[in-house]
């Protein structure tokens, strides 16, 4: 050790002040800085423009940066393309844990930076990748074009080369740790104050403008006329297939009982085969199914060959705070016809405070029939907490299996969460 | 041939000192820093050559700011690997993880010991020279595997295991083609080889040896490739399966190993595909076919074009092969694991042995080019 | 030595290996090279080959159905942009026709030809991504970006058009949000002669290569039941033998005007969906030489009005975008904002079959089914 305390002070001076690791740690800085090489990582749509980039119209590689690494171990720079989501947050951290130093973030788009156009809202995303990366360079826009990337990338280049990167191993930054509060309308109120005071000034400007000119007079500013368009009637569609009236007469010849679905009808006060004929093309047949014969109905539609309903197009759920509705939506791909129908679940009676979190629903599976359904129920249940009894896999399919609560529910409360203030 | 006529400072050091290991060792000393000189002297400047080719065949311009055309673009790269962090992952067998980056370089230095450069320019030259290649380069497929299995990591593995059955695998079919141009020279010799095709280029073997030769380069090629682990047949990499391959978790030096090996067994392999059928180090000469009014031009030409030394035709070739290698791997896509495996244990395998039968029936009935 | 049992995976059924071989799992994603974004699938393996497969989804959720109840809807039309970025035109499409049929705003003929313009270009430039994915994942790098470099030129036109060359947002209820710019039709044209001519070199680079004719021939089948039964749309659906197509089957817009076919295969394999692409961008060009010669003069909207409030029901529209049906569901209560809005994305239904599609396959052909079913994640998690 004594050795190496004492050697530096030896070696290290140059002539003219500098010393010489200095001159090492230069040499060492270019080669980084021209050297990225980048993760092989993007979500969503900035990968694209990231991709675009390696693309020959731009080509990073003559930065030295198209050697795109898939193992973080090799690569120096993760560019954080597309949205972070709290799911995508853990494994994210992970890739940087694994990438070896020194390492470099960028954080490319809107997401990225602050949650973009996911801010206000939303449960699920991530407000700015700084909460759990040490970011180096953000570059905004949504999604950033190639050349904004490019700018990035030099920047990053400068900043390697400014850094001291023998005598600090790297520098890594601070990762914003505190919760995500509504920074923005803060923001809002203090450049609404800067704008208060500017008003002043230039009134006072104005003011004094006025008594050193009291001759002037100001340009009319004439406005652009916009453009005005004409109303235009609206051409209904031209769905191939069954009409609704034919749907509906072979529907009710075998299921008399059922109601259509159409709320400004109000309540069938017209009697429904009327009420299809006058609702026209562009209404697709929907109607109301009780919980009892709704498997049997299911069944029904799709093995009938004057229907042949054979591909389940969506099946969703709507909450009306009082009630669920899953809606189910078929479609005939050989004959053409669309049929919706819907089922109305009752929430079941659960204390307030456990309501949020608790399963309010449930109604039998439709994934033996179609398979489709298995996916589609599964994120009606993750999304709405109703249960599809009989599915052979019932799981939350998109949230973490210990996320809280049902995001679409009405109720669904999240500390995520940060509400618009307008 | 004798050591001693090729080493002229082996020569001085024997005659001044007054022991004779004192020349062994500096002989020792200089033909391992002129292996390390050809070995890794241009694979910087081949991995530049490779990124431009890539950039040549995509419509990009590639590495265009360090330097003039980014010529010490791979300065930096190497510089930047040097000074990573260099990560062991957790569970790993840290002996063989860090003695398989190792292995790869070996091997390829082997090989390179033996390559004639020139007339009088050849480190090593074994009367075996084709077997102790044979041998040797195997090593490389230790490396890979040593790297997959200590990594600690699935995708790994799976590469390692990959590329070692394919390694295996091409290996036969490389070595019977080596056997091939032995048996056309009659010599296992490689210095004897190159010699056996002097004149000018109807005397390369990959001529010489009417159809056969050129069907024998062409597998050598496509065995090679697989040898090499080089797109399109870098199944122990296949970035799109496998991330990264057998060496998914090597960071810093320990991949710029794996990276620098790529290259020079890469020069390695092509040295020996000119060894074999582009006459080495000899000149490039055009033939005259004996056609009298063109026969004293093409001599001045050829007299010309030997002035250069053999070094560079040596060279020359070797680019060129190289060159080569890195179009197929731009070009390509990827046939899958089995499918590769099939191609060499049902196609090239049994097309080799016809090849070598053929080849005996050549000779016998002396079917071979003047 | 009694082996240690391990919990299987979520979503595994346990079903026994073979008593010689020992079976592993293999997680892909959900940061790998070809899962195209963020999927993360499942793999139990024996050796290279796959047992069986289960995907995991949400690593990109980004809750956009419930955003979407705290916007107005046309605030909802800029995120579809965000859903599926590849074919970002078609998404605002279905959005803007669900407002029209609730409110009843007609579109003018000028309209709809830009729009139909609009949307064949979204078509070819999304389709030649996914020819140069196919050629990228398969190890072929140089088609990946070749895909990218044709893609420019059509991404050029957007540019000019909207200023935006990914997330557009550039339909409007009743129309487009501002005329096409004078270049437009002399660029497209050009677009046409450039895509002939890229679908001729893709065709010699990629169509006719063996290995890629070995790797995707017969590997990831789906039958023409399946894909029914599994909801598949699009080119997934087409190349399995159905030939459905919202644009003659459900003609929205303009397209009972232009005359074009409805590619269909047979087989089903990989190698189907991949040259149906093809066959579809050859119909685009043809809708877009239509268009060229058809177009009028005229307003390029209707009416606009300040604020869209839907009629209490419930509405529904759906595209064919260059990945299969997307659908938009809404329902809508009182005020300026949807109650509910459901999208309904391709992608989600092409996916769902993968576990069945790669079981008996190798890793290699893993790849290949999901660059061939040519998904999205963003779009299957929204």
């Amino acid at each position: 050790m004594g050795l190496m305390h004492k050697l530096p002070p030896i070696v290290d001076p140059l002539p003219g002040g500098k010393t010489m690791i200095d001159a090492v740690s230069y040499i060492i800085n270019w080669a980084r800085s021209n050297s990225i090489w980048p993760l092989t990582y993007g979500t969503s749509c900035c990968a694209i423009e990231m991709m675009a980039a390696a693309a020959p119209r731009y080509d990073i590689s003559r930065f030295g940066s198209e050697v795109f690494r898939a193992s973080p171990r090799q690569c120096d720079l993760i560019i954080l393309a597309g949205t972070i989501t709290e799911k995508m947050a853990g494994p994210l951290k992970t890739l940087y844990d694994q990438m070896s130093g020194p390492k470099y973030v960028i954080a490319m788009g809107a997401c990225t930076i602050s949650g973009g156009p996911f801010y206000y809202d939303n449960y699920s995303v991530v407000k700015g990748a700084d909460r759990i990366l040490p970011v180096d360079v953000y570059i905004p826009g949504c999604p950033p074009r190639p050349e904004a990337l490019f700018n990035g990338l030099l920047m990053l280049q400068e900043k390697i080369r400014k850094t001291e990167s023998l005598r600090n191993t790297w520098h890594e930054h601070e990762i914003y740790t505190k919760p995500a509060t509504n920074t923005w309308s803060d923001a809002a109120k203090a450049w609404d104050a800067l704008e208060k005071i500017k008003d002043q000034e230039q009134a006072e400007a104005r003011a004094k403008f006025k008594e050193e000119n009291p001759d002037y007079q100001a340009f009319k500013a004439v406005r652009v006329v916009a453009p005005a368009f004409p109303e235009v009637p609206r051409k209904p569609d031209r769905p191939r297939g069954k009409s609704n009236l034919e749907l509906w007469k072979l529907i009710q010849a075998k299921f008399p009982g059922l109601k259509l679905y159409k709320k400004e009808l109000g309540d069938h006060e017209v009697s429904d085969t009327a009420a299809v004929e006058a609702l026209g093309t562009d209404y697709t047949l929907d109607f109301e199914v009780p919980v009892d014969q709704y498997v049997a109905l299911a069944t029904f539609l799709k093995q009938t060959p004057d229907l042949s309903l054979e591909m389940l197009l969506d099946l969703t759920a709507v909450d009306f705070t009082d009630h669920f509705d899953v809606v189910v939506q078929l479609l005939s791909v050989t004959q053409g016809q669309k049929v919706f129908f819907r089922v109305s679940l009752p929430k079941k009676e659960v204390s307030p405070e456990e309501a949020p979190t608790a399963i309010l629903a449930s109604v039998p599976t439709l994934s033996g029939l179609w398979p489709a359904a298995n996916w589609k129920e599964r994120e009606v249940y993750d999304m709405f907490g109703i249960d599809f009894t009989g599915h052979p896999d019932m799981r939350r399919l998109f949230m973490e299996d210990d996320f809280v609560g049902y995001p679409l529910r009405k109720d669904f409360v999240n500390p995520n969460i940060i509400k618009r203030p307008y | 041939m004798d050591l001693s006529t090729t080493n002229f400072i082996g020569d001085l050091v024997r005659e001044y000192s007054p022991y004779s290991w004192v020349a062994s060792i500096v002989n020792g000393v200089i033909a391992i820093v002129a292996i390390m000189a050809v070995g890794v002297g241009p694979s910087p400047m081949l991995i530049w050559w490779e990124r431009k080719v890539a950039a040549f065949t995509q419509a990009r311009l590639g590495p265009m700011r360090v330097g003039p055309w980014g010529l010490l673009q791979t300065v930096c790269d190497v510089i930047k690997l040097l000074f990573k962090e260099l990560i062991t992952p957790h569970g790993a067998d840290k002996l063989l993880f860090f003695l398989a980056p190792a292995l790869p370089l070996t091997g390829s230095f082997l090989v390179l010991a033996v390559i004639p450069w020139d007339h009088n320019l050849q480190v090593a030259n074994p009367g075996m020279g084709v077997p102790f290649i044979i041998a040797v380069s195997s090593l490389g497929i230790l490396g890979t595997l040593l790297a997959g299995w200590s990594s600690n990591n699935k995708f790994s593995l799976l590469g390692a295991l990959r590329c070692g059955a394919q390694m295996i695998s091409y290996e036969v079919s490389l070595s019977l083609i080596m056997l091939f141009v032995v048996l056309m020279s009659g010599s296992a010799d490689v210095r004897e080889i190159v010699l056996s095709q002097q004149g000018n280029v109807t005397d390369w073997w990959i001529i010489k040896a009417p159809f056969l030769g050129i069907a024998a380069f062409v597998m050598y090629m496509i065995s090679a490739t697989a040898e090499l682990n080089r797109g399109p047949f870098d199944m122990s990499e296949a970035e799109q399966e496998l991330t990264a391959g057998f060496h998914t978790e090597y960071s810093s030096t320990a991949f710029a190993m794996f990276f620098l090996a790529e290259y020079i067994n890469m020069v390695a392999t092509s040295a020996l595909a000119s060894v074999f059928f582009l006459g080495g180090f000899l000149p490039f000469a055009f033939p005259d076919f004996g056609f009298a009014p063109i026969v004293g031009v093409v001599a001045s030409i050829n007299g010309a074009l030997a002035i250069l030394p053999g070094f560079f035709w040596m060279a020359g070739k070797i680019l060129f092969l190289i060159t080569l290698f890195m179009f197929f791997r731009w070009t390509y896509p990827r046939p899958r694991v089995d499918q590769l495996m099939s191609l060499e244990w049902k196609f090239l395998l049994p097309a080799n042995l016809i090849l070598l039968g053929l080849g005996a029936v050549f000779i016998a009935f002396g079917l071979i080019l003047p | 030595m009694e082996m240690v049992k391990r919990p299987l995976p979520a979503g595994f059924q346990k079903v026994s290996g073979d008593d010689n071989t020992e079976e592993y799992f293999i997680n892909m994603g959900p940061q790998h090279p070809a899962t195209h974004g963020v999927l993360r699938l499942v793999l139990r393996l024996d050796g290279e080959t796959v047992r069986e497969c289960v995907p995991h989804l949400g690593y990109i959720h980004r809750g956009i159905e419930k955003q979407a109840e705290s916007e107005t809807y046309l605030q909802y039309v800029h995120l579809t942009d965000r859903m599926d970025y590849l074919t970002s035109h078609m998404n605002n499409h279905s959005v803007c026709m669900a407002i029209e049929k609730a409110v009843g705003i007609g579109v003018p003929d000028r309209a709809e030809y830009i729009r139909v313009m609009v949307l064949e270009l979204n078509r070819i430039s999304s389709h030649l991504m996914m020819f140069g994915c196919f050629g990228g994942d398969l190890g072929a790098q140089t088609a990946l970006l070749y895909g990218f470099k044709e893609r420019e030129v059509i991404t050029d036109i957007f540019d000019e058009l909207c200023g935006a060359r990914l997330t557009m947002n550039y339909f409007r209820p009743g129309g487009v949000a501002n005329d096409i710019p004078d270049t437009f039709i002399a660029r497209v044209k050009k677009v046409i002669v450039d895509v002939e001519r890229t679908l001729e070199e893709f065709d010699r680079l990629i169509t006719g290569n063996v290995i890629i004719q070995e790797r995707s021939r017969g590997i990831g089948i789906l039958t023409r039941e399946d894909a029914i039964a599994y909801g598949c749309t699009g080119c997934v659906l087409r190349a399995s033998g159905v030939p459905y197509d919202l644009r003659k089957d459900d003609p929205y817009s303009i397209y009972d005007r232009l005359d074009f076919d409805v590619p269909t295969k047979q087989n089903g394999d990989s190698f189907d969906r991949y040259v149906i692409h093809i066959d579809e961008i050859r119909q685009s060009i043809r809708i877009l030489q239509q268009c060229i010669e058809q177009i009028p003069e005229g307003p390029y909207r209707s009416k606009e009005k300040p604020s869209y409030r839907l009629p209490a029901g419930s509405y529904y529209a759906a595209t064919e975008t260059a990945k299969g049906i997307f659908g938009t569901y809404v329902v809508a209560e009182k005020g300026d904002k949807p109650w509910r809005i459901h999208s309904r994305s391709p992608n989600f239904a092409n996916l769902s079959p993968i576990g069945k599609m790669v079981k008996g396959h190798m890793i290699a052909d893993v790849v290949t089914v999901i660059t061939t079913l040519d998904i999205l994640i963003p779009d299957i998690d929204r």
